[in-house]
């Protein structure tokens, strides 16, 4: 139920889009996919997101507790921000989604990273403390990839498919549990060879949203090998012929592919990449968030309001580019900026 | 142990006298044999794996910062893909592309029993390109050249260009380019860097000092406010201070502002395009550029050359583009310190627990109890100490400290966070038993007649352990502190939840007041170790980093450790001619 609603507001958000900012913005990314030659990135920004301009008086220090998906872009996002502001210091921790809601309820960080939207029992322990719930800002689109080692000649799995290899429940409807390649139309030498499972481990954002989303809520297998960190799972996948496993699109390397997914059985399959994400056809694409703790009505205190302003900005979006994500588009942005009270 | 050793190589002596042929029939089993042999053998093992973990570290850690020769490849289908070859492998392609493929290399492929090989290659430009490596397999590339004027540019940010110049301007003026050697080219850049590293140094010392001011300011406000309340007269007057000296400071700052900004402005003019293989172009600041060089134009001496200077930015920089780029500076000063803070606390701490228990304590079933307690704590798992460090010392300790010392900075935690003085507790924790036992060892190794005679020449108690029995026992006490150090600095499970951060910008000793900071979180070569292999965004190009700060780590602990044991043996010959 939860994971219909989450994945539901997801593509209600791009669709209710659709109308405004989304197409103009569709457009744009083509345009530049046409003149590709001239294109100065694989990637663009939407143009219609505000430049960043720096202020005056932002000092202080912050801290940032939360998802390891996001580990890299807000280091990156910290460098950038340091070089406009360089007297501004913020430290990068990350463990994982779910170190961000006590980090940010204990006060220990001002900004709570995370690769999934806050549960219920999260935000409820920070009401209980506060008295109003945190603000989560979409920072970064992430098409969370199948990924399998470079040589699996596989060309297509359905989500059913996707859980009938990583769930023992199969939510999904998949008639059999697939323990070989061969189960999913693979020939060859590698139709008898069995499937090795590659995860995340419990804390992360990353191994419940694909729980949500692809297992629907069902359980893992015990055989997933649980991985502490995005980038370990791509190597293990990297060094394991025969291997499959999830992390961000983000951390692809050379040595893997990224498997096309259907929604449906027999569907039409979609590559984890930009305009799939944005079109809402690629299945598992997600938001990535950063938490902060905002009073609803009270001003922001300058520094958090800046560095919020920053990652929502032109700049900032540059870098979910350079750390391998796809950047949020600029109604995506403004309506962030003004549930924060930013603007 | 010892006299089990002397006995095995005793015990074939033993048999000399016998009759030859009893000796040829007892072979392998002869008494002793089998001991000497697996004794041998687990040495020799223990050896190799030490030696060949070694090797494959350093092997790998020393040649990641020589330049490699860059290729150009140009595919059968056309696409011309340029970078490093990064590594090689045989694999075995589907039999689809095999069919696919000119008669003759079907041949060849058959020949290998349907392997061929493939190359990685390092093609950087990940901005343009959105992948940074890519696999040209043997038989689709056509044509293979090492163009002297490719180029491999090191950037500040999007990580490494391969391309050529395409051209130049100084001060907004379009120069003419001739080679990366040009010395009017190396002018520029140098000035270039010189200018962005002056702007650094103005916004982090000038500019940093005046922000420090500020915000000490500031907290003295909020003091006074918490003290005497919003409408005391002493709130009235700090305010009207606070405006007074933020008046003065703004002026400052705007003098440096402006500063910064025409140093900006005279880089803004440097620029240099860079073209890829395929035509795209890129416009960069001159400042922008750590190093370019033309990798298949290197004399040795140029090598060399970027060698070192890679090695010296590895040594002396701070990170950059979340940390697979520039260098650990922080992360060994971090780890140095934190090491030092550690020893400080668990030399004394642990010497006096040791002394207690070894001379002054009754020995009974207390004494013994405590003991085996302490050497039980050995035995925990290091990752529990870490927890107990974040509970006890970072929430219960920090926090009171912060509610009682640093209340006009609440609710941002001072000392109530992991930082530098809880992750160096916490190690001490973990490595005190170490000490006391190695301490008691040592103690006991004194001989009794020492301590009788200088008793009974009327020195007291104290007198003798000060004077006769701890010179005697230093070197084995140094011992222990050496193996807690080693112990320390390659620990860092526990130190993540006490103060260990991916990112921190400042370092724990400053020039600012009190000039060091031990609530500061800081940065660690073992946690730098874990961030760059399992968590950096391209794993591959971490991995050659993980070896490199793996060499570097391990120098460090040898340098700490041969430090200690230079100390140990000069005391040790200092009382080899004082023995009786």
């Amino acid at each position: 139920m939860l994971s219909a609603d989450i994945h539901g507001v997801f593509r209600y958000s791009f669709h209710s889009l659709e109308n405004t900012m989304f197409h103009k913005f569709a457009g744009a990314l083509a345009l530049a996919g046409s003149f590709a030659a001239f294109s100065a990135y694989a990637v663009d920004v939407d143009p219609a997101l505000p430049s960043y301009t720096k202020q005056a008086g932002v000092e202080g220090s912050l801290k940032s507790v939360g998802s390891d998906t996001l580990n890299n872009l807000m280091a990156l996002w910290a460098e950038s921000f340091a070089k406009e502001y360089p007297s501004v210091k913020i430290e990068i921790e990350g463990k994982g989604s779910g170190t961000a809601p006590p980090a940010l309820i204990s006060g220990t960080a001002q900004f709570g990273p995370m690769s999934r939207p806050m549960k219920g029992g999260e935000t409820d322990d920070f009401e209980k403390k506060y008295g109003y719930k945190p603000v989560g800002m979409r920072v970064a689109v992430d098409a969370l990839a199948v990924f399998v080692h470079k040589d699996n000649p596989v060309k297509c799995l359905s989500l059913a498919q996707v859980d009938a290899m990583f769930s023992k429940t199969r939510k999904k409807g998949g008639k059999e549990d697939i323990k070989t390649w061969g189960q999913v139309g693979v020939t060859g030498e590698w139709a008898s060879k069995p499937v090795s499972l590659y995860g995340r481990n419990s804390a992360s954002g990353t191994y419940g949203y694909f729980k949500e989303v692809a297992l629907g809520d069902g359980d893992y297998k015990d055989s997933v090998k649980e991985q502490p960190g995005s980038s370990a799972v791509v190597q293990g996948i990297a060094s394991d012929k025969y291997a499959i496993g999830y992390s961000g699109v983000g951390y692809k390397t050379a040595d893997v592919k990224t498997v096309p997914l259907s929604a449906k059985d027999g569907g039409t399959c979609f590559d984890a990449n930009s305009d799939n994400a944005y079109a809402g056809d690629y299945p598992i694409t997600r938001f990535l968030y950063v938490y902060v703790n905002r009073k609803p009505g009270a001003k922001m205190d300058p520094l958090r309001a800046e560095f919020a302003k920053f990652v929502l900005s032109k700049q900032g979006q540059m870098g979910t580019i350079k750390d391998g994500f796809y950047p949020i588009p600029a109604a995506v942005a403004s309506q962030d900026l003004k549930s924060l009270g930013v603007e | 142990m010892m006299s089990a050793i002397t006995q095995t190589i005793a015990t074939p002596t033993e048999a000399v006298p016998m009759s030859r042929t009893t000796i040829r029939r007892t072979d392998l089993r002869a008494r002793g044999e089998p001991a000497l042999w697996s004794l041998g053998g687990a040495l020799a093992l223990g050896v190799i794996m030490i030696i060949g973990f070694l090797v494959l570290v350093f092997a790998n850690g020393i040649v990641t910062f020589i330049p490699k020769p860059l290729a150009v490849v140009t595919e059968t289908d056309g696409t011309v893909t340029a970078g490093e070859p990064f590594r090689s492998e045989l694999y075995k392609p589907s039999p689809e592309i095999i069919a696919s493929l000119s008669p003759e290399w079907r041949e060849r492929v058959k020949a290998e029993n349907g392997y061929v090989s493939r190359t990685l290659y390092r093609t950087g430009n990940f901005d343009i390109y959105g992948e940074d490596f890519r696999w040209v397999p043997a038989f689709q590339a056509a044509k293979i050249e090492h163009p002297k004027n490719l180029s491999f540019f090191e950037r500040m940010e999007w990580g490494p260009f391969v391309g050529t110049v395409k051209s130049f301007k100084v001060g907004g003026a379009e120069q003419a380019f001739t080679s990366l050697s040009d010395p009017k080219f190396i002018q520029v850049h140098d000035e270039s860097r010189a200018r962005a590293e002056e702007i650094r140094a103005i916004e982090r010392g000038k500019i940093g000092h005046i922000n420090h001011e500020l915000e000490t300011e500031r907290l003295d406000l909020r003091k006074v406010e918490l003290e005497h309340g919003r409408n005391s007269a002493e709130y009235k007057a700090a305010q009207d201070r606070l405006t007074a000296r933020a008046a003065e400071l703004q002026v400052d700052y705007d003098k440096f502002s402006a500063e910064v900004q025409k140093l900006r402005e005279m880089n803004a003019g440097n620029t240099l395009t860079l073209a890829e293989v395929g035509g795209r172009e890129k416009t960069i600041e001159f400042s922008a550029l750590v190093r370019a060089y033309a990798a298949n134009d290197l004399s040795l001496l140029q090598t060399l050359g970027v060698y070192f200077s890679r090695w010296g930015e590895f040594l002396a920089d701070e990170p950059r583009e979340a940390n697979t780029e520039g260098g650990v500076f922080p992360a060994i000063f971090g780890t140095f310190a934190m090491t030092l803070l550690m020893v400080i606390v668990v030399a004394p701490f642990g010497i006096i627990t040791a002394l207690y228990l070894r001379e002054y304590a009754k020995q009974g079933k207390l004494v013994s109890f405590v003991r085996i307690s302490v050497n039980n704590l050995a035995g925990v798992p290091s990752i529990v100490y870490g927890v107990f460090g974040l509970g006890f010392f970072a929430y219960v300790l920090g926090g009171s400290i912060d509610a009682l010392f640093y209340p006009e900075r609440l609710p941002n935690p001072t000392f109530g966070t992991g930082g530098l003085m809880w992750a160096s507790l916490t190690l001490a924790l973990l490595t005190v038993p170490v000490v006391i036992v190695a301490t008691e060892e040592a103690l006991a190794a004194v001989p009794r007649s020492m301590r009788e005679g200088s008793l009974a020449c009327g020195a007291s108690k104290w007198q003798t352990i000060r004077y006769i029995v701890l010179p005697r026992a230093m070197p084995g006490i140094l011992t222990g502190v050496i193996l807690a150090m080693a112990r320390g600095a390659g620990e860092v499970a526990p130190l993540m939840l006490v103060g260990v951060v991916k990112l921190a910008p400042e370092l724990p000793v400053d020039g600012l007041f009190p000039f060091v900071h031990l609530e500061r979180s800081f940065m660690h070569l073992g946690f730098h170790i874990f961030d760059v292999g399992f968590q950096s965004r391209n794993a591959e190009a971490g991995k050659p980093m993980v070896f490199v700060t793996t060499v570097l780590l391990i120098a460090l602990v040898t340098f700490v450790n041969a430090t200690a044991i230079i100390v140990r043996n000069r005391l040790k010959k200092k009382f080899a001619g004082s023995q009786f």
